[in-house]
């Protein structure tokens, strides 16, 4: 089988599992999550084969023709898309796996399944996409699975909120990425991805600062740096396996994947206030991580945090260098992001997914001053986060600690004023992790739910193994397949002196931050830094809450007053003037006519007389 | 008297032409209204034939069968209707037959 047929079947097997759920098995959730489970397996075969041995490819078809614009649908298959497809089925796979023993007993399994599958479609089409329309069109797609999904259970008011929330807050960020499409295809004349780059190589065209900007509004949205950051928490209202797999590791990372996608139409000032908007980000979310009180939540920030280091090392990045021969020289800053994506996907992916073991154990409880000394009753749950944790926080030798060490080199090289700003967060990712680590599996338990907790059974541990190994050994570069090389290869390595220095910053902050954390919080009490810093620990509450607050003295205020302005002219203007005058107008003149059958003989003899008259007025020349 | 002209017997035609679409508009009995209208018929045949004399030609004098005979046949299609109206609603004035108003 050709392989651009293999990727056209790892793209369609999902919507068609999506597409039989939904027809046909929408009350036998067991048969749907069988369904469902079976394509995530059969991605994961094929996006296996194609990564490690397939070739790499171009493969289009022409879809739409307006006048001289053609859109096409089309698969890129090159070694950027290759890692994003194997960790986006790899984690799939995990969380698929996982969602059978999480959703047992949910009744609507069977939407959820779906909702799954054709979340994996979309993001798969995102990942293969060739050119920026078929991309958005993929874009808003999992836009809709990630409501769908968030929404599950939408009996709570609070989860339909959050959906609506993260799919207006999304459509804010896809407009500016819309607007940076027609932009593109304004000046460029194209929108296909190895079209843009061969222009960049041969240098025809001008280099503009509102494109790049404009598309990264979409990855600003998506993948929820300031100022859209304020949907990813309220996120957490959905199932844990589906913070696992798309408010984690795949679609938030589709906002990174983009921009290393048009790292061809990037330039300086661009790439200079995409890192600030990531480092600002990486400090702000890490700030806020300290104060939550929900698992999910702080790993929501944490997640946040992760993005603002990824975005911030994409707009680090050494500026496109286009090479003699054609072909590019994958920036530094586009590696150093890839590659903290991929063991953040890793890492990511199993704390959430420990998170929902934990929560399940605990019969659903959330709060983790509810829980507490679960390292001796969920042991593989406890093993299997702490790991996590560990590569989070950069543990040396595990997945986190290479590639957030990649980061700060770059960041030592690049911008000092970064690298310090990174490095401060890195000691407070370390901080509310071990917070969170040790509020949750020591000391005694803190309710009756978390007394009577126990292990999910085999579902849902094996996916915690699986990742558990691979976030040890996802930084080990060396044992990467070689197929990764295009876009690992340029991983920023600091050299000589600075590689002292940066290896000495990122163990000092990692002991800071731990030991910090294990000395201050108890394995009791309430929020230590709540008991001994109110004005702090309020500070920080405020810090979290003020965008929302904004956000909603915004739509309460002008938005609303404004709405209210356009209904007030569609209501009177449209449909009453212009509507029921028309029709009034038209019943005026059928009042008129009736007139002239009155069902009297004698009124009929008078219109008679009438029309005689007229008639002879008309003879006569006088009309 | 009137001169023996054209003109005279015009202005007799279009006298009784004038009664008769009077009689139409205003009497409310239906055999009433048929007698109108032929006495309207009758005056447009006066005046035919008034013309056909003065100018020495035979057309309007022919005109008349024509005009007889339309009149015949009209009149008994038209009290055929007016007997079968008669005997659904026991009536012949026409504003009382008024089952078409709102």
């Amino acid at each position: 089988m050709a392989p651009s047929h293999l990727a056209f079947l790892v793209l369609a097997v999902p919507a068609a599992s999506a597409g039989f759920i939904a027809l046909f098995l929408r009350r036998q959730g067991g048969l749907a999550s069988a369904v469902s489970v079976l394509a995530a397996l059969a991605v994961a075969a094929g996006a296996g084969w194609l990564s490690l041995h397939g070739p790499r490819f171009e493969a289009s078809r022409e879809w739409l023709r307006l006048g001289g614009l053609t859109v096409s649908f089309g698969i890129n298959f090159d070694d950027l898309a290759a890692l994003m497809l194997a960790i986006v089925a790899l984690v799939g796979l995990c969380v698929h796996v996982f969602s059978l023993g999480y959703m047992r007993d949910d009744e609507a399994k069977a939407r959820y399944f779906g909702g799954l599958s054709i979340f994996m479609f979309s993001m798969i089409g995102i990942v293969l996409a060739d050119n920026l329309f078929m991309m958005f069109i993929f874009w808003e797609l999992v836009g809709f699975s990630s409501w769908l999904l968030i929404n599950h259970w939408y009996e709570r008011p609070s989860a339909a909120a959050a959906a609506k929330k993260a799919f207006i807050v999304n459509r804010v960020g896809d407009f500016g990425f819309l607007l940076g499409i027609i932009l593109c295809y304004h000046l460029r004349g194209t929108v296909n991805l190895t079209d843009l780059a061969a222009q960049a190589s041969s240098g025809a065209a001008p280099f503009s600062r509102a494109i790049p900007l404009l598309l990264f509004c979409g990855a600003v949205g998506k993948s929820a740096q300031l100022p859209l950051q304020v949907w990813l928490p309220d996120a957490m209202e959905g199932p844990s396996p589906v913070s696992a797999l798309i408010h984690a590791a795949t679609m938030v990372a589709a906002g990174i994947y983009m921009l290393c996608r048009i790292q061809v139409l990037m330039v300086n000032p661009a790439l200079t206030v995409i890192m600030w908007v990531g480092t600002a980000t990486a400090l702000y979310a890490a700030l806020c991580a300290i104060v939550q009180s929900d698992i999910k939540r702080v790993l929501a920030y944490s997640t946040l945090s992760q993005l603002g280091y990824m975005v911030a090392a994409f707009g680090m990045g050494t500026y496109f260098q286009p090479q003699a021969d054609g072909s590019y020289h994958t920036a530094s800053g586009v590696s150093a992001a890839m590659f903290h994506l991929t063991t953040h996907a890793c890492f990511k992916a199993l704390l959430f997914l420990g998170a929902g073991s934990v929560i399940y154990g605990c019969h659903h409880e959330q709060d983790i001053f509810k829980m507490g000394g679960l390292a001796g009753r969920m042991k593989l749950t406890f093993v299997t986060f702490t790991i996590g944790v560990a590569a989070i926080i950069g543990f040396p030798f595990l997945a986190g600690f290479f590639s957030k060490d990649a980061i700060l080199a770059l960041a030592f090289s690049s911008n000092r004023a970064v690298f310090a700003l990174l490095a401060l967060t890195a000691i407070l990712t370390a901080f509310y992790m071990v917070r969170l680590w040790k509020i949750v599996f020591f000391g005694a338990t803190r309710s009756e739910a978390a007394a009577h907790a126990h292990e999910g059974g085999g579902v849902l541990t094996g996916p915690l193994v699986v990742l558990g190994a691979l976030s040890v050994v996802a930084g080990w570069r060396r044992f990467y397949p070689a197929a990764f090389a295009g876009i690992l290869n340029n991983v920023p390595e600091a050299e000589g002196r600075a590689h002292g220095i940066v290896l000495g910053v990122s163990l000092t902050v990692l002991l800071i931050g731990a030991g910090a954390a294990w000395a201050f919080y108890g394995v009791s009490g309430p929020d230590a830094l709540e008991l001994r810093a109110p004005g702090l620990f309020r500070a920080l509450g405020a810090l979290q809450q003020c965008f929302d607050r904004c956000y909603g003295w915004y739509v309460a205020k002008v938005q609303q007053r404004l709405a209210m302005a356009l209904n007030f002219l569609d209501v009177i203007g449209l449909s009453g003037l212009v509507v029921r005058g028309t029709a009034g107008l038209a019943g005026l003149a059928g009042l008129g006519v009736r007139a002239l059958h009155v069902g009297r003989i004698n009124a009929y003899v008078y219109w008679f007389l009438g029309g005689v008259a007229l008639l002879w007025l008309f003879a006569a020349g006088i009309l | 008297m009137l001169p023996e002209t054209l003109n005279s017997y015009v202005l007799l035609s279009a006298v009784l032409f004038g009664v008769g679409f009077l009689g139409v508009l205003v009497r409310r009995n239906t055999l009433v209204i048929y007698m109108c209208l032929e006495l309207m018929l009758v005056a447009s045949t006066l005046a035919l034939v008034a013309f056909s004399r003065f100018n020495g030609t035979m057309e309007g004098n022919v005109f008349v069968f024509f005009i007889l005979t339309v009149a015949a046949a009209e009149v008994a299609v038209g009290l055929a209707i007016v007997v079968a109206l008669f005997r659904r609603t026991q009536t012949v004035r026409v504003d009382r037959l008024d089952s078409l108003k709102n």
